[in-house]
C-alpha cells in the first residue's frame, strides 16, 4: 500500500495537465487551496479565477463561463460549495443542465475539529436530490484521479466529493470501466456485506479484517458513484444474506437510503441495517474517531452491528 | 460593424413604448398571468437596448456569435422581451398568442429554452454573476461583444448582487453594463419604507462601477447614458434608471398591490384607454 496522498492533489494534478491542452477549461476557487493549484495558478493564469469567498458569486460566474462555452471546475470546501450555493446550483446550475464540475473537499465529517459549521452530513442527499446532478465520491487518489479525467474529458453536472485528509490508496488504478460501473466489490464474501463510500470505505475493510479473523465471510463494496447509482449493485447485495451501510451523513435520505430504495425496488431486500448520523447528533471537540465512536460508526461498531444482523439472520 | 439591429429614431422609439405597452397588457389579460407593472417600469430601457442602437442583436440569428447578451436578470419581468424577440423574428410571433398556455414555447419566467433569452432567471441575483463570466469567456476569446444585464431595485436586496459588483470591478469588465430598474416598488410596499436601500449611486460607485442615473422613461436620458457605454475607463457601468413601476396604466402606477394582480372587466377597460394614449413623448 502507498503512502497516504490528497485527493485534491490528484484530482488538480490531472486538471492541471488537461488545462494545458484545453484553453477553455477554467477553474474557479472560493479562496481554497492545495499544493497542486500553486502551480496552476502560476503556470496558467488566464485560466484560474479567484473568486474570493464569494462562493455564491461564484457559481453564477461559472454558470456565465459556461454558458459562454468554457468548461468550468468550481473548487471549495464542501460546506461552502453545496449547502451555502444550493440556490444558484439548483436556480441557475441544474435549471440550465450545465456542464460544470463542483469539487467540494471535507465532506461529511472532513473538518473533524470544525464541527457544526464545516460538517456537511447533508450533502449526499442534498445533491442526489438535484436535478441533473451526478455525485462522486472517491474513496482514495487513484479513484479522484480517475474522476479528474471523466470531469477534463465528459463534462457534465457533476458534484465531486473529496475526503479532506491523506488517504491510503486501496486502488493501484481507476480505470473509466471502473467508474462507469460506479462501484467496486472490494472483498467478496456470504454472509454479509459492508457499503460505504469515502473515507469510511477504509474502516468497512478494517472491519472486514476483524470479522474474518473470527471466521466470518463478509463482503465490502465501495461506492464511489453515488448518482447515478449502479443498476447491477442491487443484484449483488441481494446475494449477501445482510447488508450493513455507514456513512458520515444523517441517514434521512442518505448514502444509505439509496442503497436501501435501490434494492427494495429491484426486490432484492435483504436484512438491512444503516449506521450513520441521527437526527439531534451532537458536536464534541475531537478528531475523526472520536466523532465516529459518538455518533456509532466507528470500526466497533459497525462490526457490532455485522455481528447482531448475523446472529439474527442465523 | 455590420449589425442590423433595429435602429428606430426618436418618434419611433416613442410609438414603440405604446406598441409594447398595449402588447404586453393584452398578452397577460387574456392569460391571466404575469407580473405586468414590472415589465412597464423597462419598457423604455429595452426598447434603447433593442431599437435605439445600443446592443448589438441581428434580426433573425439569435445565436450570432457577435451578438451583444442581454439578461433580465429580474425574471419576473424578462417576458417584457418577448414582443421584441417575435419583432427580431427569433420566433413566430403567434407564439405571444400562446404566452403562458401549454404547449407555447412562452412562459410567465424566462427560459433560456427561448430564441434570444440568455440565461435562465427568475430568481433573484444571479444575472450579473452570469454576464460577469460571459464577459470573462468573451475577454479570453478576444471577443468584444458586451452583457446587459437589467436587475430591479428590490433585487439590489441580494447578497450575491453585491458579491457580483465587487467582482466585475475587480476584473475591469467594461463590457458589462448593469442597468437597475430603480422603480422604488417591492411586492409589500415601497423599499425605502420596508427595508432601505439608500443611494443605490453610492453604493455602486463605492464598489469601483462607473455610475448613471437617469430619468428612466425618457429616450434621451437613456440614450445618453447608454452613450458611455465602453467609456468607463476600464470601470463596470451600472445605469440607474429611476422608473414608475406600473407606468402607464394610472390606477397601476406607484402602486405594489398590482405586483401579480390581474385587472377585472372594468379595469381592463380602464387600462386600454390609459393605454390608448402614449405616456411617453419625445
Amino acid at each position: 500500500m502507498s503512502s497516504p496522498s490528497l485527493m485534491r492533489d490528484a484530482f488538480i494534478d490531472y486538471i492541471y495537465e488537461a488545462a494545458q491542452k484545453n484553453r477553455n477549461l477554467i477553474f474557479l476557487s472560493a479562496d481554497f487551496g492545495a499544493k497542486a493549484l500553486d502551480r496552476f495558478r502560476q503556470d496558467l493564469p488566464g485560466q484560474f479565477i479567484h473568486a474570493g469567498i464569494s462562493e455564491q458569486n461564484m457559481v453564477d460566474v461559472g454558470a456565465g463561463l459556461a454558458i459562454a462555452g468554457k468548461q468550468v471546475v468550481l473548487y471549495a470546501m464542501a460546506p461552502f460549495i453545496v449547502p451555502r450555493c444550493y440556490e444558484q446550483i439548483k436556480a441557475v446550475l441544474c435549471a440550465m443542465n450545465l456542464p460544470i464540475a463542483l469539487v467540494g473537499v471535507g465532506a461529511g465529517l472532513g473538518y473533524d475539529h470544525a464541527t457544526l459549521t464545516h460538517f456537511t452530513p447533508e450533502d449526499i442527499a442534498a445533491t442526489k436530490a438535484l436535478n441533473h446532478m451526478e455525485v462522486w465520491s472517491p474513496a482514495d487518489s487513484p479513484t479522484a484521479l480517475a474522476i479528474a479525467h471523466l470531469v477534463a474529458e465528459q463534462p457534465a453536472l457533476r458534484y465531486v466529493r473529496l475526503e479532506r485528509q491523506p488517504m491510503p490508496a486501496i486502488y493501484p488504478e481507476v480505470t473509466r470501466d471502473d467508474l462507469n460501473r460506479g462501484y467496486n466489490h472490494l472483498c467478496q464474501g456470504r454472509d454479509i456485506c459492508i457499503v460505504a463510500c469515502g473515507y469510511l470505505v477504509h474502516k468497512a475493510l478494517k472491519v472486514q479484517r476483524m470479522l474474518a479473523a473470527e471466521g466470518l465471510s463478509v463482503g465490502v463494496v465501495d461506492v464511489y458513484g453515488i448518482k447515478p447509482l449502479s443498476a447491477d449493485l442491487a443484484g449483488l447485495l441481494g446475494g449477501y444474506g445482510a447488508v450493513v451501510t455507514v456513512e458520515e451523513q444523517l441517514l434521512e435520505g442518505g448514502f444509505g437510503s439509496g442503497i436501501l430504495e435501490s434494492m427494495a425496488e429491484a426486490g432484492k431486500l435483504r436484512p438491512f441495517k444503516r449506521l450513520g448520523l441521527r437526527n439531534g447528533f451532537d458536536v464534541s471537540n475531537g478528531d475523526r474517531d472520536v466523532l465516529h465512536a459518538k455518533y456509532g460508526i466507528d470500526t466497533p461498531d459497525i462490526a457490532a452491528a455485522a455481528r447482531s444482523m448475523l446472529q439474527t439472520v442465523g | 460593424m455590420g449589425f442590423q439591429s433595429k435602429k428606430s429614431n426618436l418618434s419611433d422609439l416613442v410609438q414603440r413604448s405604446q406598441w409594447m405597452r398595449r402588447t404586453l397588457f393584452e398578452m397577460v389579460v387574456k392569460h391571466g398571468a404575469g407580473c405586468l407593472p414590472s415589465c412597464l417600469s423597462m419598457v423604455e430601457v429595452l426598447i434603447s437596448l433593442y431599437y435605439g442602437g445600443v446592443a448589438n442583436v441581428v434580426a433573425g440569428e439569435p445565436r450570432h456569435a457577435k451578438r451583444d447578451r442581454i439578461l433580465i436578470s429580474k425574471g419576473h419581468a424578462a417576458m417584457a422581451q418577448y414582443p421584441i424577440l417575435a419583432d427580431y423574428g427569433f420566433f413566430p410571433k403567434a407564439e405571444l398568442e400562446r404566452f403562458s398556455e401549454p404547449g407555447g414555447l412562452l412562459g410567465i419566467y424566462a427560459d433560456f429554452r427561448v430564441p434570444g433569452i440568455e440565461g435562465i432567471s427568475g430568481s433573484l441575483g444571479h444575472g450579473i454573476g452570469m454576464g460577469a463570466g460571459i464577459c470573462l469567456a468573451a475577454r479570453a476569446d478576444g471577443q468584444d461583444h458586451r452583457s446587459f444585464v437589467v436587475v430591479g431595485d428590490g433585487e439590489c436586496y441580494e447578497g450575491s448582487i453585491w458579491e457580483s459588483a465587487m467582482f466585475a470591478a475587480h476584473h475591469r469588465l467594461e463590457n458589462l453594463v448593469v442597468v437597475v430598474d430603480r422603480n422604488q416598488l417591492c411586492i409589500l410596499g415601497r423599499t425605502e419604507e420596508l427595508l432601505s436601500l439608500g443611494s443605490l449611486e453610492d453604493k455602486w460607485r463605492s464598489f469601483g462601477w462607473d455610475v448613471a442615473s437617469v430619468d428612466g422613461h425618457s429616450y434621451k436620458a437613456l440614450l445618453g447614458a447608454f452613450d458611455r457605454v465602453g467609456h468607463t475607463d476600464g470601470k463596470p457601468y451600472v445605469i440607474i434608471s429611476n422608473s414608475v413601476k406600473g407606468k402607464g396604466i394610472s390606477f397601476m402606477e406607484g402602486n405594489a398591490e398590482w405586483h401579480n394582480k390581474i385587472p377585472n372587466e372594468q379595469q381592463i377597460a380602464r387600462a386600454r384607454e390609459d393605454l390608448s394614449v402614449n405616456c411617453i413623448s419625445v
